[in-house]
């Protein structure tokens, strides 16, 4: 849009003429006629006269003129003012309409980009509805006030209801859901309020078992609700079952024939069957030690599948672990010196606190140490036994100059079949069971089991139990 | 198996003639080892290779200490047990299990059931299942 200012223009010289004639008259002038002489005087007082006035006359023309030429030239530089201003106004106005013109078109483009962005974002929206519609999981949001806000057709599926049901319960918090009956198993995990829980199993039935997980969500400006989320585990469950069934049917069918074996070996070893020669005893003796690794092999499978199906059970008494640790170093001295290594034991506390504890896994554990340090330790090495106090607690270590556990293979040592690459290197055989099971045991007896170890050098692992709670 | 030391069985220490022992096991070369063992100590073994044929044999018999496996044809351990609590004759009797097994629910089923030992066999050999033995009841020297 374009606005031009309108033309106001005065003629560059504009004079006012006054010289001609008089520029104020009533009546034109009277016509000359013959004069008596004292007409002659009179009229030659009157020219005078006449001549005065138009002197007069003249003069105040000149003024006049002055006055009206300064006056024009007044009025012109406020005409150019004028027009200086209006040039002015006109450009200032016609940069206001540029701008406002920009304006528009920039508030356009900005009205476009937010349909845009609007449209993205339902677009958005929509795809995260559809994911969470599809979700392989059940989904179950609860808002900042931790009243449910969502719930995924999965979770509908899983807890047998339909629609309508699930469109009641918006609104309710976990408390009133888990009193509809078809929700209700959810009240195992949650004890009337949302807490935080991390893959818990639920099982609905026998074939049904469910992980369920809770977790805080988050935006910009702090907790913005919480998720639920209910996955299926049914067919890993089972998966699980099978294999720890399969080794335990496995490992006790292997059990019958290993323990003819060993009876039948001990016999013989012990003369029972009669004489045999000093090299059928070095045979015999060699047998009867790689049947005694099978047999330990077995067990330590066997532990394994009881804590994966949580059947460990422990029969726990009130026990002196000095006595424990002390008979469990004498059944290792013979080990010892033939690889002529230097084992000993130190009570390092004065008291040590007495335990509860279920003596023959507790057994499994020291065992468990102690052997690895005689595995892993070198001809002329040292093992040292301690046991001590920690925070009244009673800590065990074991502590040796052995090979060590790589550093980056540390976080490992206690998962299950792990075995580091320098322990695979001196040592063939072993399953990798031993930590695992030790760390379970210990910590199922509220215990806790650490290390640590120095490459090349030094190995200490650690057990503390609680004391016993004095009835 | 500590939870199953001196259970009962004192009674039947130091009884006069020859201590019988009924083994009942279904693995053949299990009983000739430990009747051989056993006999050698001195006990008066005798054999059963099933529970049926073990609960027939302990009416019979009335041993001083019985060894009976868990899993057999016929009749197994838990069972023979069982019916032993129903005739007081042989109710009292005591019962060392032993067993390729040794799994804690069994280990509470076999003590409801009075067993005053659980041995898993390969844990123990012959001597060590004898000397067991010796802590319920003596041989005749």
């Amino acid at each position: 849009m374009r606005v031009c200012a309108p033309k106001f223009q005065i003629p560059e010289k504009t004079t006012i003429k006054t010289m001609d004639k008089p520029i104020y008259s009533n009546s034109a002038p009277p016509p000359p006629a013959k004069l008596s002489p004292g007409d002659q005087s009179l009229r030659e007082r009157e020219l005078a006269e006449l001549s005065e006035m138009k002197a007069r006359l003249e003069e105040a023309n000149g003024v006049l003129e002055v006055r009206i030429n300064a006056k024009t030239r007044a009025l012109r530089e406020l005409a150019a003012n004028l027009e200086k201003e209006m040039k002015e106004r006109t450009e200032e106005l016609r940069r206001k309409v540029a701008e406002s013109e920009n304006s528009r078109v920039a508030l356009m483009n900005m009205l476009e980009d937010m349909e845009d962005l609007r449209r993205r974002a339902e677009e958005e929206r929509e795809k995260t509805m559809a994911i969470i519609a599809n979700f392989s999981d059940g989904l179950m949001f609860f808002d900042a006030r931790d009243r449910l806000a969502l719930v995924n057709p999965r979770i509908e599926n899983y807890f047998s209801i339909n629609k309508t049901e699930s469109k009641n319960m918006i609104g309710g918090r976990i408390s009133d859901i888990v009193r509809f009956a078809p929700m209700s198993p959810l009240g195992e995990v949650f004890a009337g309020s949302l807490e935080r829980v991390s893959r818990r199993e639920l099982s609905l039935n026998e074939k049904t078992v469910f992980e369920v997980s809770v977790l805080e969500v988050a935006g910009r400006a702090g907790k913005i609700g919480t998720l639920l989320i209910i996955h299926d585990i049914s067919r890993e469950k089972m998966v699980e079952k099978m294999k720890t069934e399969f080794v335990s049917i496995a490992a006790h069918q292997l059990r019958t024939p290993i323990s003819a074996i060993k009876w039948t070996l001990r016999m013989i070893l012990d003369g029972d069957l009669g004489p045999i020669n000093d090299e059928q005893r070095e045979f015999l003796d060699k047998t009867y030690k790689s049947n005694e690794r099978m047999i330990n092999l077995i067990n330590d499978l066997l532990n394994v599948t009881r804590i994966e199906e949580g059947r460990q059970v422990y029969n726990s008494v009130v026990a002196d672990i000095e006595e424990v640790v002390r008979g469990l170093i004498a059944n290792y001295e013979d080990m010892a010196r033939q690889k002529n290594l230097n084992l000993s034991f130190e009570k390092i506390a004065p008291v040590i606190p007495t335990v509860k504890i279920d003596l023959e896994k507790i057994k499994l554990v020291a065992s468990n140490l102690i052997e690895n340090s005689l595995k892993y330790t070198p001809a002329g090495g040292k093992i040292s036994v301690t046991l001590g106090e920690e925070d009244g607690n009673a800590m065990v270590e074991v502590i040796d100059t052995g090979i060590g556990i790589p550093a980056e293979q540390q976080d490992r040592i206690f998962t299950k079949y792990f075995r580091s690459a320098n322990a695979i290197k001196a040592e063939t055989e072993g399953t990798g069971l031993g930590l695992f099971i030790a760390k379970n045991i210990v910590e199922a007896h509220g215990g806790k089991i650490r290390f640590v170890s120095e490459p090349g050098r030094a190995t200490k692992f650690s057990f503390v139990l609680p004391p016993a709670e004095s009835d | 198996m500590a939870q199953f030391a001196s259970l009962g069985a004192a009674s039947y220490n130091n009884r006069k003639g020859m201590e019988k022992i009924l083994l009942i096991e279904d693995e053949e070369l299990i009983i000739r080892l430990l009747s051989k063992k056993l006999a050698a100590i001195g006990y008066d073994v005798s054999l059963a290779m099933n529970g049926e044929e073990g609960l027939e044999k302990i009416k019979q018999i009335i041993p001083d200490l019985i060894l009976l496996d868990i899993v057999m044809p016929r009749m197994g351990g838990f069972e023979v047990m069982a019916e032993m609590k129903k005739d007081e004759k042989i109710a009292d009797i005591p019962v060392i299990i032993i067993s390729n097994s040794g799994q804690p629910l069994e280990l509470e089923r076999a003590k409801e059931l009075g067993a005053v030992d659980w041995l898993v066999k390969t844990e123990f050999d012959p001597k060590e299942v004898a000397e067991k033995i010796q802590k319920y009841i003596r041989p005749t020297d």
